[in-house]
């Protein structure tokens, strides 16, 4: 039983990191409908940046999530104006030309990262990188708490942003109806922009807080971007909670199946791919979609 | 006593539910071979929903629809078509950078008949040459005017040859000239062996053509029976009209 | 014979290359052979990519799964004592098998969907290949001493090159290429009309990944010598469908276009390590340029040159005065 609140407590840590992974692209979904495979290579990107300001100026990872977000926040919507604007809207889902518009990204911001830092391998130390807690018999890792802490701060605030100001409210309007939204006097572009600022700096906060937990090269970032995507198909790609509940079921698995199962650690990968296939096929409403059908059977005369 | 006939389409108490919206509503009703069968009523009545039950592009919530006395429940689409039941969208949608006659084979290929060679060629000719396209035939579809594209709409479903041919809104945007040639052909197709079964809102066309028709309102089936009875039903009227009233008491 | 040239335009040059292709063993020296084999290698993997990706519409990122079959089947069975000619149905029934597997549940995926499920099946299938024992984990396997055969390779490779194009260019004049091409443009109007999108989908798929796996079982037969890196790598996923994209998908001559480019790329990249370190920016800057201004390729741009021009036009007009 023990072991279990163990395992649920690293599930709960784990989930923070994921969830603000998985707002990023899912924000820039809801609002524009687009699958942003770039996501990979902005979450690597800010990890290196991260590293360079750790190496060069001492800062301290967390602290510079306060530089690195706002600054890719601005380079999201960069990406927007010049790149994302001009592709066709697309009214029946997102496109293959965004989808592989933005893998093209990806790749360029790979090689940007092997350009300037090659490919070796980098991590981050502090002094409190080896540090844990201990807590009901089980040691959870400093690192990984501020990770949990941070995610849960930023996505509060993300809540706090669409909820109460207008800003928010309009994301949150094009998201559930864009022609609406447009009659109602929302400038669409330019929320779009924001959107894609906003999904943009929470890659790099997420980016910002692996840098802490993993090593990484330019190539990192696919297998957090396969989770990514497993976590808001779960969670049912436009409903904000759906993405935390989601971020909690991935992260219980995957900590499940280490504790439990003899399954080596390499192999944990597969295990989200498959749960992404098998959760695109049988569920694609996600879990809120699994949650009406049984409300129907329940309901049902 | 003579033996009826059995029929050809039989739709059993056939509900569709959309998450919370009901759109059809315990829908009932048989339609015997070679008729012209026509289901009307208000917009939102649940009618292209109900031809969507009907070719399995989408599954009924509850109930049952036999065609030719086999329970069509759970085939799909595509299934349903090779069967001899195929239907025509209300939204045209052509396969834009085929030709005209490429949109037409397709369903030679692959519908009920599954012609391939100089057999498959000659009956994209006929069905071009039934829905006066012959002249079109080695257009893009995307340059076609709205007349012609209801055409191949009909052209493509005519392809496959089918016994029901469900047709669905296929006067709308017409004008008066074109409305005619329409029923024409409709009268033709039926002449030629088919049943057909048509959701229309042109009151007049219906009465001209229809052998007997439905009438739906809010999914549920609210008269049936010959035209000449049915457009006269207060019932009826009133499911009409309820929208104008509306609108006349807002204004 | 004007009359089928004039059906198909791309007879003429299809055959002058395929004539070039097959005297190149009596008329170039080894470096271009080499190339050659090289490219037609390309030609293979792009064509039959593009059966599934380009005429259907459904865009498969972990086609390098298939190369690996391929490969590593050759290599395992000839290790066994089986002749490398013989292990090449072998590798393609086994390919075509994966690939229904794989494709029965992500083709209920429609577009990007399906995209991104190949791309979990690809890294699911490299990662696996890199932990299993009798594939020789992640330092590779070697091809038994014997097999190495210079020209019979050429062959080989040319052989199943234009035999792949043959067959793609055979199966899009029939009925089969009808259907793709109708599920390309609108799978609910094909389904409509009577198509099992399903199986044609699963079709162009297991002939797609044979043809890809024999392309395998002859890359390891060449180079004697595979490990994961080499024949399941994302990147050589990326390449399978970055040479049909840019050449123009869903057509005969766009993959072949594609194939020539970068395989001539490959080779520049290969001889300067700087542009070896850029491979990544050039190709992703292909993709971004491609995606922005002309998504359907070079034949796509060709297509639209060829339309601006006064002969062209004249016969548009007239098809357009022909409306009724």
């Amino acid at each position: 039983m023990q072991k279990l609140v163990i395992v649920a407590l690293n599930s709960l840590l784990a989930a923070g990191l994921y969830a603000t992974m998985s707002y990023g692209l899912a924000v820039i979904y809801g609002v524009m409908r687009i699958i942003n495979l770039a996501h990979a290579g902005l979450m690597m990107l800010a990890a290196y940046a991260t590293w360079a300001l750790n190496d060069r100026f001492s800062l301290d990872p967390f602290l510079s999530i306060v530089i690195v977000a706002p600054a890719f926040f601005l380079i999201g919507m960069a990406l927007y104006a010049t790149l994302i604007r001009w592709l066709p809207r697309s009214s029946t889902g997102p496109s293959m030309q965004s989808l592989l518009l933005l893998f093209g990204v990806w790749l360029v911001l790979q090689n940007l990262a092997y350009a300037i830092w090659g490919g070796d391998t980098q991590s981050i130390l502090t002094p409190y990188t080896m540090e844990s807690v201990s807590f009901l018999g089980g040691r959870f890792g400093v690192p990984q708490i501020g990770v949990f802490v941070v995610g849960i701060v930023s996505l509060v605030g993300l809540n706090l942003v669409l909820r109460r100001t207008f800003l928010g409210k309009a994301i949150r309007a094009v998201t559930q109806n864009r022609d609406a939204a447009m009659l109602s006097g929302v400038n669409a572009g330019r929320i779009a922009a924001v959107a894609f600022g906003i999904g943009t700096a929470f890659a790099a906060m997420a980016g910002s807080m692996l840098s802490t937990l993993y090593a990484f090269t330019p190539d990192f970032g696919r297998s957090f971007l396969l989770k990514a995507f497993c976590i808001i198909v779960l969670g049912g790609m436009e409903s904000f909670t759906g993405v935390a509940v989601g971020a909690l079921v991935l992260a219980f698995i995957e900590n499940f199946a280490s504790a439990y199962t003899s399954i080596p650690v390499s192999f944990q990968d597969a295990i989200s791919f498959t749960l992404l296939v098998v959760v695109l096929v049988a569920a694609p409403g996600g879990l809120p979609g699994l949650w009406r059908l049984l409300d129907r059977r329940v309901v049902a005369r | 006593m003579p033996a009826e006939s059995a029929p050809i389409l039989a739709v059993t108490a056939v509900c569709k539910r959309f998450g919370g919206l009901l759109a059809l509503d315990c829908v009932s009703f048989e339609v015997q071979p070679g008729e012209i069968f026509s289901v009307i009523g208000p917009n939102g009545a649940g009618k292209t929903t109900l031809f969507s039950c009907l070719v399995g592009a989408v599954h009924p919530t509850s109930g049952n629809v036999r065609f030719r006395n086999e329970d069509l429940a759970g085939l799909r689409n595509d299934q349903i078509v090779t069967r001899g039941l195929v239907r025509t969208h209300q939204i045209v949608k052509p396969f834009r950078d085929m030709t005209v006659a490429d949109n037409v084979r397709v369903g030679v290929l692959y519908g009920k008949l599954r012609l391939r060679g100089a057999k498959a060629r000659e009956r994209v000719d006929e069905v071009l040459g039934r829905t006066q396209l012959a002249h079109r035939a080695s257009v893009k579809a995307g340059v076609l005017s709205i007349g012609e594209l209801k055409r191949l709409e009909i052209a493509r479903a005519l392809a496959t040859g089918p016994e029901v041919l469900c047709l669905d809104e296929v006067m709308g945007g017409l004008n008066p000239a074109e409305i005619q040639q329409a029923m024409a052909l409709v009268r033709a197709l039926r002449d030629s062996g088919l049943t057909i079964l048509m959701i229309e809102h042109h009151v007049h066309a219906v009465a001209g053509l229809s052998d007997r028709l439905v009438v739906l309102n809010f999914g549920k089936k609210i008269a049936e029976g010959r035209p000449g009875e049915v457009l006269r039903d207060p019932a009826v009227v009133a499911a009409y009209l309820g929208d104008e009233t509306k609108e006349e008491a807002r204004a | 014979m004007t009359a089928l040239l004039r059906r198909h335009p791309a007879l003429l040059p299809g055959l002058v290359f395929a004539a070039l292709l097959l005297l190149a063993p009596v008329l170039a020296d080894r470096g271009t052979q080499n190339d050659l084999w090289n490219m037609a290698f390309f030609v293979v993997l792009a064509a039959a990519w593009n059966l599934l990706g380009g005429f259907a519409g459904q865009v498969s990122l972990g086609y390098s799964a298939f190369v690996g079959i391929g490969a590593y089947t050759t290599v395992l069975l000839a290790q066994a004592g089986w002749s490398p000619w013989l292990t090449l149905p072998v590798g393609a029934a086994l390919a075509a098998a994966f690939s229904v597997v794989v494709g029965l549940p992500t083709f209920r995926l429609r577009g990007p969907y399906f995209t991104i499920a190949t791309i979990g099946v690809g890294e699911a299938v490299r990662v696996i290949a890199s932990g299993l024992e009798f594939t020789g984990g992640s330092s590779g396997l070697r091809m038994p001493p014997g097999t190495f055969d210079f020209t019979a390779n050429y062959y080989a490779m040319v052989g199943l090159a234009l035999a792949t194009l043959a067959l793609v260019a055979w199966l899009q004049q029939h009925a089969f290429g009808l259907a793709l091409e109708a599920i390309r443009q609108d799978i609910d109007g094909a389904e409509a009309l009577g198509v099992n999108s399903t199986r044609a989908k699963l079709q162009a798929h297991a002939i797609s990944s044979a043809l890809v796996a024999v392309a395998g079982g002859l890359f390891a037969t060449n180079f004697q010598y595979i490990s994961p890196g080499s024949v399941f790598d994302f990147r050589l996923s990326l390449t399978i469908v970055l040479m049909p994209i840019v050449g123009g998908m869903g057509t005969l001559t766009g993959p072949v276009l594609g194939a020539m480019l970068f395989s001539y790329l490959q080779i520049k990249l290969l001889a300067s390590p700087a542009l070896r370190d850029s491979y990544l920016f050039i190709y992703g800057g292909l993709l971004i340029v491609v995606m922005l201004f002309e998504p359907r390729g070079i034949m796509g741009l060709w297509e639209r040159l060829w339309s601006k021009l006064p002969r062209r036009r004249t016969s548009a007009i007239a098809e357009a005065h022909g409306a009724g």
